[in-house]
């Protein structure tokens, strides 16, 4: 596993993954609907997909000494490595946000979700969808992404308006605030959202890993 | 222990909407060299996937080594190497970028060895496979397999796209493979390759094995029957397959049937005779 994960990150990856990561840096924009910076990195993370399907990866690594399931099991754990540096990104950038930066001006007036638990859990969410939406849809065929990709943009983009609305809602206000006493109750979400993004990835990992030792490439 | 199965394929079957591999058995024994004949389409490149677990079979059973693939897929593959007639994957990457990843995978990569193939087939490393013409892909896509000491080559078309030179120089290097003890199952449609350095010959016709034995023994097993004019009815049928030259028509029989055709020239034919008569049946 180790030698196969040196080759999705020296030889299969597309550089626009590593590129996209550095979208995380949008937990800094006031005003703008943050959690669009993680649907961004999932999309980095396509593009690797997609430059291995056009380079024959699949094959060339399933001839390769190794477990055929290994071969979609590494580009999953690719997909979480990518995912884990670009959440503890988000989290170094929140965490300033939330604390150095939090009376600055554009800061205190935000109408958007701040940067705070419910904001990390939600790109957890987000992350989630796109292991068990995109890459175990992808490892149906080994080929087809397109139909994956945007059942995931779909499943995203519903997650990122349902977070931005929901704190507005009445009762919900919880959800987006910052700094108030009741940061406990966030963590609570964030905690629900970090198990579903472990609870998702696992099922996400053995399903692609079954669904591609079946496939005829 | 020359006799000892390295590669043994019991009743392979795969079924697709148009073509059917049906119950493909056969066996490569230490040092043999097998050539895997065929026409477009007739399942070779499906049976090798099979073989090598690209393609779920729908029954039927691969032993390498006695063993089966999930009984230990990476041990087995670290002792096949596979080569194909050209470079399917990483078209644009640098061949020495995508050898340094491949080469971690197999425990006895030989450097040395691996420069000298380069060394001999005059690849530049610093090219990608989009700058290399078909010939050199194949090159490339051989001295890789050939490179960590494989026990079992298995090679789909290696000689297509090759000058005559450098295939003279591959056939050598897989006779001398043999010597040692390397098993090479290797498909090709020059047939002729095959006579000089193949003990045994696996024909299969859609999706079937027509044959699998020694390449003397297939082509003793038929006659060419020389005629000037088109064979009658009852000429056609004792013959496999009729085709038509400059000179006439060439007929093929079996040894056995010869007596029909006393009055004939009888002529030994080649592998390449006996299979495109077949294929003409």
């Amino acid at each position: 596993m180790k030698n196969l994960l040196y080759k999705e990150f020296t030889l299969a990856a597309s550089p626009l993954t590593y590129i996209f990561i550095a979208f995380s840096v949008m937990v800094f924009i006031p005003g703008y609907p943050i959690l669009v910076g993680a649907f961004f990195v999932c999309l980095g993370i396509f593009y690797s997909f997609r430059n291995a399907r056009e380079d024959g990866d699949v094959t060339y690594t399933a001839l390769l000494p190794v477990r055929k399931s290994d071969v979609a099991v590494a580009k999953c754990l690719f997909s979480v490595a990518v995912e884990m540096i670009s959440f503890l990104l988000c989290l170094i950038f929140a965490c300033i946000r939330s604390t150095v930066l939090v009376s600055v001006g554009p800061y205190r007036t935000n109408p958007m979700l701040p940067a705070n638990f419910v904001y990390l859990g939600a790109v957890l969410v987000i992350f989630a969808l796109f292991n068990s939406v995109f890459i175990s849809g992808f490892y149906r065929t080994a080929y087809r992404l397109g139909g994956p990709f945007i059942a995931f943009s779909v499943a995203a983009f519903a997650v990122i308006t349902a977070a931005e609305a929901l704190w507005h809602f009445p009762g919900l206000g919880v959800l987006g605030g910052v700094a108030d006493g009741r940061t406990h109750i966030r963590a609570l979400v964030f905690a629900i959202c970090a198990l579903f993004y472990i609870a998702a990835t696992l099922l996400s990992i053995r399903s692609s890993g079954r669904k591609f030792e079946k496939i005829d490439l | 222990m020359k006799n000892e199965n390295v590669l043994e394929i019991i009743g392979l079957c795969k079924k697709y909407p148009k073509f059917t591999l049906d119950n493909v058995s056969f066996s490569v024994k230490k040092g043999e060299i097998m050539g895997f004949i065929g026409r477009n389409g007739a399942g070779k490149t499906t049976t090798i996937k099979s073989v090598l677990g690209l393609v779920n079979p729908d029954g039927g059973e691969v032993r390498f080594f006695g063993k089966r693939m999930c009984e230990g897929e990476s041990e087995i593959k670290q002792q096949i190497g596979y080569a194909c007639g050209s470079i399917g994957y990483y078209p644009r990457r640098r061949l020495c970028d995508t050898v340094a990843v491949t080469r971690r995978f197999y425990g006895n990569f030989d450097e040395t060895l691996y420069k000298k193939h380069l060394s001999d087939f005059s690849i530049d490393e610093s090219k990608r496979p989009i700058e290399l013409s078909e010939g050199m892909k194949v090159k490339f896509n051989l001295a890789l397999a050939l490179s960590h000491h494989a026990k079992l080559l298995i090679l789909d078309e290696p000689t297509s796209g090759l000058d005559p030179v450098s295939r003279e120089e591959l056939l050598e290097i897989f006779l001398s493979l043999a010597n040692d003890g390397v098993s090479i199952l290797f498909s090709t449609h020059i047939t002729s390759d095959l006579v000089k350095c193949a003990d045994s010959v696996t024909y299969i016709k859609g999706g079937r094995i027509e044959a699998s034995m020694p390449i003397g023994e297939y082509t003793d097993g038929y006659r060419l029957v020389r005629f000037d004019t088109e064979p009658s009815e009852d000429e056609r049928r004792v013959l496999h397959g009729i085709c038509r030259s400059r000179d006439g028509f060439t007929g093929l029989v079996r040894t056995c049937d010869t007596e029909s055709f006393n009055e004939k020239p009888l002529a030994q034919p080649t592998l390449e005779e006996v299979m495109v008569h077949l294929e003409m049946q």
